[in-house]
């Protein structure tokens, strides 16, 4: 079999497969379990009827991807960004290490999800409280993957350019940042889909729109069709994200082959 | 000699007293000096005392600290390990087989990229409130964990090793069971560790969503009657029970994968 013909195989494969996953689920919706099940058509169908037409709750299904990802990303950035800077510095300076680790510890350990309660004591139902919690979320996966890249920097590195007249700043500039970015970049896609799942554990416990908000309201109104098609629209859009992140990342880390 | 002991345990004695600098702030700041009220940020004082209590109490959601955690360890080792024992045989059969690869990742692709806890209230609707529902949550994904992890691990392995295989005369069994799947064992235990971590988060999340017992569902009841202090002994309870988890798991994973984590 040559690479074309295999190629062909594999997509009529792909093909076949998703067509016996769909015929499946049609006729099995067919006789009892039909009464809480929906078919494949009524979701996909109600899909794009409220991706910019329809409303679901009073907005469409666009305007509630937009409302989630919004979120995700001010979380996102705000925890990424103090979490390379909190991670280097643990990794470059054991006296920021002997400080902030003890603490870290305490919390890392604790899921994001669980600080869902305490949040909404604290910051309010609000849009704050939401952000807080994605905020944790890729704070703690960056920080722990920013600590140990700049921990593991091969130290030859270190010493060869001691040996060649590197001051501190040129050392963590030119060799500590670059040696540590494929870990930062893993952590950073880790801290994605933590934050991705977050949101809607967020949403789902209290909100009014967004994404969790969907399926959430579809078990209230016991309506399965809903659900699904929250369901379909979070796992297109969690797809997107790790799809654009990689292609981000390739772009960014075009040295680091050994990844992936 | 006061000097050398002091160099020596120079970050150890640092990271202690970070740790106490912030108990004590807390302490000061709420207990002694009363910044908020206790409805908000409770003292460190009537946080310990709420877990001393919890751990005999039943007031004020139904069970004892011990109930709600042997409630919440059951429903995630149920899920968790049917997940891990299909996840992990259909991973290898998906790696080593292109057939099963070309006919069950098309439909696994699909699946992948819903988080666990989206399912929840899908399954709330199907399976009702009980015991069925968050399971069915988490056998999703620890599943999906172990597929994903088995199928890179075994993809991993060195095709010269193969070759050698084929050399000797090994058969496709042997090559499976003697070479592939040594190769993929601590892929296949990091994802058995991803899988925990996030069955034990799901968990979390789908009993604040519906339950009646377990730890996510007491720091949800525990915020709806305003009682931060027992929200906090729920949170760090959850931490710790994640953290034991995940230590049991490195000592299994070094007592069966010895010798096979050096690169």
């Amino acid at each position: 079999m040559n690479k074309k013909q295999k190629n062909i195989t594999e997509l009529i494969c792909a093909v076949v497969s998703i067509l016996t996953f769909l015929i499946l689920w049609h006729i099995g919706v067919k006789g009892e379990l039909g009464r809480l099940m929906p078919g494949p058509l009524p979701v996909i169908r109600m899909f794009f009827a409220t991706l910019f037409g329809g409303t679901i709750g009073s907005r469409t299904m666009i305007i509630h991807i937009l409302y989630s990802l919004i979120r995700v990303m001010a979380g996102y950035f705000l925890g990424a960004a103090v979490g390379v800077v909190l991670g280097l510095s643990m990794g470059w300076s054991r006296l920021v290490e002997a400080v902030f680790s003890p603490l870290f510890r305490i919390i890392r350990p604790i899921p994001p999800i669980a600080w869902i309660p305490i949040s909404i004591i604290w910051i309010g139902l609000g849009e704050d409280a939401k952000i807080f919690l994605i905020f944790l979320a890729s704070f703690c996966y960056v920080t722990l993957n920013a600590w140990s890249g700049a921990k593991n920097v091969d130290p030859d590195y270190l010493r060869a350019a001691r040996m060649l007249g590197a001051g501190k700043r040129q050392l963590l500039f030119t060799i500590v940042l670059p040696a540590s970015i494929p870990s930062i970049f893993a952590g950073l896609q880790v801290a994605l889909s933590s934050c991705w799942a977050t949101v809607l554990a967020a949403e789902m416990v209290r909100s009014s729109e967004g994404l969790g908000w969907i399926i959430i309201a579809g078990m209230n109104n016991n309506d399965m069709v809903q659900i699904m098609t929250g369901i379909l629209a979070i796992g297109l859009v969690g797809m997107l994200l790790s799809m654009i992140f990689r292609k981000v990342e390739a772009r960014l880390c075009q040295w680091n082959k050994s990844g992936s | 000699m006061m000097i050398k002991f002091l160099k020596k345990y120079k970050y150890l004695l640092i990271s202690l007293a970070s740790v106490a600098v912030v108990l004590l702030v807390w302490y000061l700041l709420i207990d002694v000096m009363k910044m908020t009220k206790s409805s908000v940020f409770p003292g460190l004082e009537k946080t310990f005392r709420t877990f001393i209590a919890k751990l005999t109490q039943k007031k004020p959601d139904g069970a004892t600290l011990g109930q709600h955690l042997l409630e919440s360890l059951k429903v995630c080792l149920l899920g968790y390990s049917i997940g891990a024992v299909l996840g992990i045989p259909l991973g290898i059969a998906m790696a080593w087989n292109k057939w099963c690869d070309w006919l069950i990742r098309p439909v696994f692709d699909l699946i992948r990229p819903v988080p666990g806890l989206a399912w929840t209230p899908m399954f709330i609707l199907i399976f009702g409130i009980g015991i069925e529902a968050k399971a069915m949550v988490i056998f999703v994904n620890s599943f999906v964990a172990c597929i994903v992890n088995t199928y890179t691990g075994i993809r991993q392995t060195d095709e010269l090793h193969l070759w050698v295989g084929d050399v000797f005369g090994a058969s496709s069994w042997q090559k499976l069971t003697k070479i592939a799947i040594p190769t993929a064992l601590p892929m296949i235990f990091t994802g058995l560790r991803t899988a925990l971590g996030g069955s034990w988060m799901a968990l979390v999340a789908a009993e604040m969503l519906a339950a009646s017992k377990g730890l996510g569902f007491m720091i949800q009841q525990a915020r709806y009657i305003s009682r931060p202090d027992l929200v906090i002994v729920g949170m760090l309870m959850i931490g710790i029970v994640g953290l034991v988890l995940d230590i049991i798991l490195q000592k299994i994973e070094t007592m069966v994968a010895k010798g096979m984590n050096a690169q």
